[in-house]
């Protein structure tokens, strides 16, 4: 019985996401968008941008080949893992599937609980998939370019599991976004709008008044940490604080609207 | 089969929307084995009641209670209590199947029940087809498929006859009374009375959220009923009727309407007096008017 497990609320979740047509939208466009990235990646790896700029990493380094399989992915992709968060939580109030929703379990932080386990998964899933889809784009270009595949390159596989471990994480992040806030075009707004806009403003605004340190805990520098341990350029978290502090980014999120939002009325 | 109902509890009940009370000290209960009938106008905060025992919504004061248990501490929900409120809250991208089927995954029923349930209200063909593009009499069919995916022992059905044609209603009228002589608990809220006045036995009248009548829907037609008399000689038959103490009026139509009385005492008035009666006949049931006078005004039973 239903009474115990949280097996039974997560399944309906895969079938909730499973049995409308948004996912499928969402993959095709994580999938194309990580392609592009990653053909562009590979294309005008080890090249003078101009102006003075520093070169990029050529292909024949282990920076560049993670760069164009698995940084790529993710930066084509985890857009799409949050939206698909947000809307697997604002759909059910955009829809009034919410009421259904409440009415199969009514002890409401265990859908919220159930929503972000699915939607973890849904996540690692898109990350995969998209994955498959930049090594395709990436190799096709390197080996136009009549460079090394780099398949052997160091840390390649590692970082290509941390890339798919970060979507998973900010697919849950949209899981916490869409508790927090009902509304989804406001919700998709605002995540889209923090993610793209203040928070570059941010990290240039902090750096500018001397509070580098803060800098790295963004969500998207912690990600960024995530992915890239060891980077030695920037001074990002470690790999696995990075992760923890994206997730918890998630979980605080979830927590505040299960707190503030969930429990309130339905009608 | 039987399937042994629940009583449903409610008791001071209020529910505030900021400044305004939806729902006032609202008491009344329901029993298992019959159909009872939520009735009201518009607005008079059915949906709300509905709403705070289905644990929707977070009374401001009282309690509402299935089998003395509040619905979240029911420990098998759906399998207790099947609701349908608004027939609007699907996704309109979804299959009914699938929509069914999510419900029976979260609540641990053999997904496999859904096919059941939609070929029991009838929406089998349309099964597999996307509910946005289903017409409302379908979606009131999806939402007690969805009510009954759990066999619970008691209904809760918000206005189930909206969007429904006659035959629709007819068939709603059969299958809610037959789940009632099972022994469940049905209530059925409705704002016009005459589509659940053969459907329901009792009855629990609300207005400006408060309770105005609860008890038989037959009581609700009890008051005295005025007989009509046409004659060809109504002065004769007025001072008949006024020396028997019956109260006479013109009815406008030729014909006297005389109040206090039977058939059988008017008849007999004239009789006495020798009056030639041409039609004798005791005015006919005007429940809705009841049902409108109730309704309208604010009184407290």
């Amino acid at each position: 019985m239903s009474t115990t497990s949280a097996a039974p609320l997560v399944r309906a979740e895969f079938k909730k996401i499973s049995s409308t047509r948004l996912w499928w939208g969402l993959l095709v466009g994580a999938v194309v968008f990580s392609m592009i990235q990653a053909a562009v990646n590979a294309a005008f790896a080890g090249m003078d941008p101009g102006a003075g700029q520093p070169a990029t990493p050529g292909l024949d380094t282990p920076e560049a080949i993670r760069s164009v399989y698995a940084m790529s992915m993710f930066s084509g992709t985890y857009i799409f893992a949050l939206i698909l968060g947000i809307t697997g939580m604002t759909g059910e109030y955009r829809y009034q599937t919410i009421t259904s929703t409440f009415l199969v379990s009514p002890r409401r932080s265990r859908v919220v609980v159930a929503k972000m386990l699915a939607h973890l998964v849904m996540g690692a899933f898109f990350g995969v998939v998209a994955l498959a889809g930049t090594v395709l784009a990436g190799a096709v270009v390197i080996g136009v370019r009549g460079a090394d595949l780099g398949f052997g390159a160091e840390r390649l596989w590692p970082t290509m599991g941390l890339a798919v471990l970060a979507v998973a994480i900010w697919t849950l992040v949209g899981i916490g976004i869409g508790t927090l806030i009902r509304n989804q075009i406001v919700a998709i707004l605002l995540a889209v709008f923090v993610t793209f806009l203040i928070e570059p403003i941010l990290t240039f605004a902090l750096a500018a008044i001397d509070l580098d340190w803060l800098v790295k805990w963004l969500p998207t520098n912690a990600s960024s940490a995530l992915m890239a341990p060891g980077n030695t350029l920037l001074d990002y978290l470690d790999w696995w604080v990075g992760g923890l502090v994206l997730l918890g980014y998630g979980l605080l999120l979830a927590g505040l609207g299960i707190a503030l939002s969930v429990r309130r009325d339905v009608s | 089969m039987t399937r042994e109902g629940l009583r449903i509890d409610v008791v001071g009940l209020t529910k505030m929307f900021g400044a305004f009370k939806a729902v006032d000290d609202l008491s009344f209960s329901v029993q298992p084995g019959v159909v009872t009938g939520f009735l009201g106008p518009n607005g008079a905060g059915k949906t709300t009641t509905l709403r705070c025992l289905l644990g929707l919504l977070a009374p401001t004061a009282g309690s509402a209670t299935i089998g003395g248990h509040r619905y979240r501490d029911l420990p098998d929900p759906i399998g207790t209590v099947g609701a349908a409120l608004e027939a609007s809250s699907f996704h309109p991208g979804r299959t009914a199947r699938a929509h069914l089927e999510v419900m029976a995954l979260g609540a641990g029923i053999d997904p496999r029940r859904a096919g059941e349930m939609l070929a029991q209200v009838g929406l089998t063909e349309v099964a597999d087809k996307r509910v946005g593009g289903y017409s409302l009499g379908m979606r009131q069919r999806l939402g007690l498929a969805a009510a009954l995916l759990g066999d619970p022992p008691v209904l809760i059905l918000d206005e189930p006859a909206n969007g429904l044609d006659p035959a629709g209603i007819a068939w709603l009228r059969e299958f809610l009374r037959a789940l009632a002589r099972e022994g469940r608990t049905v209530l059925i809220s409705s704002h016009v009375l005459s589509e659940v006045q053969r459907t329901v036995d009792e009855v629990v009248v609300l207005a400006r959220g408060r309770l105005v009548r609860q008890g038989r829907l037959a009581d609700l037609d009890s008051g005295p009923r005025d007989v009509l008399v046409r004659t060809p000689e109504p002065a004769k038959l007025r001072d008949a009727l006024a020396a028997a103490s019956l109260t006479v009026t013109e009815d406008g139509s030729g014909r006297l309407r005389v109040g206090g009385g039977t058939t059988e005492r008017v008849g007999h008035a004239a009789y006495v007096a020798g009056v030639e009666l041409h039609e004798l006949v005791a005015e006919a049931s005007h429940l809705e008017r009841t049902f409108l006078e109730l309704t309208e005004g604010d009184r407290t039973p």
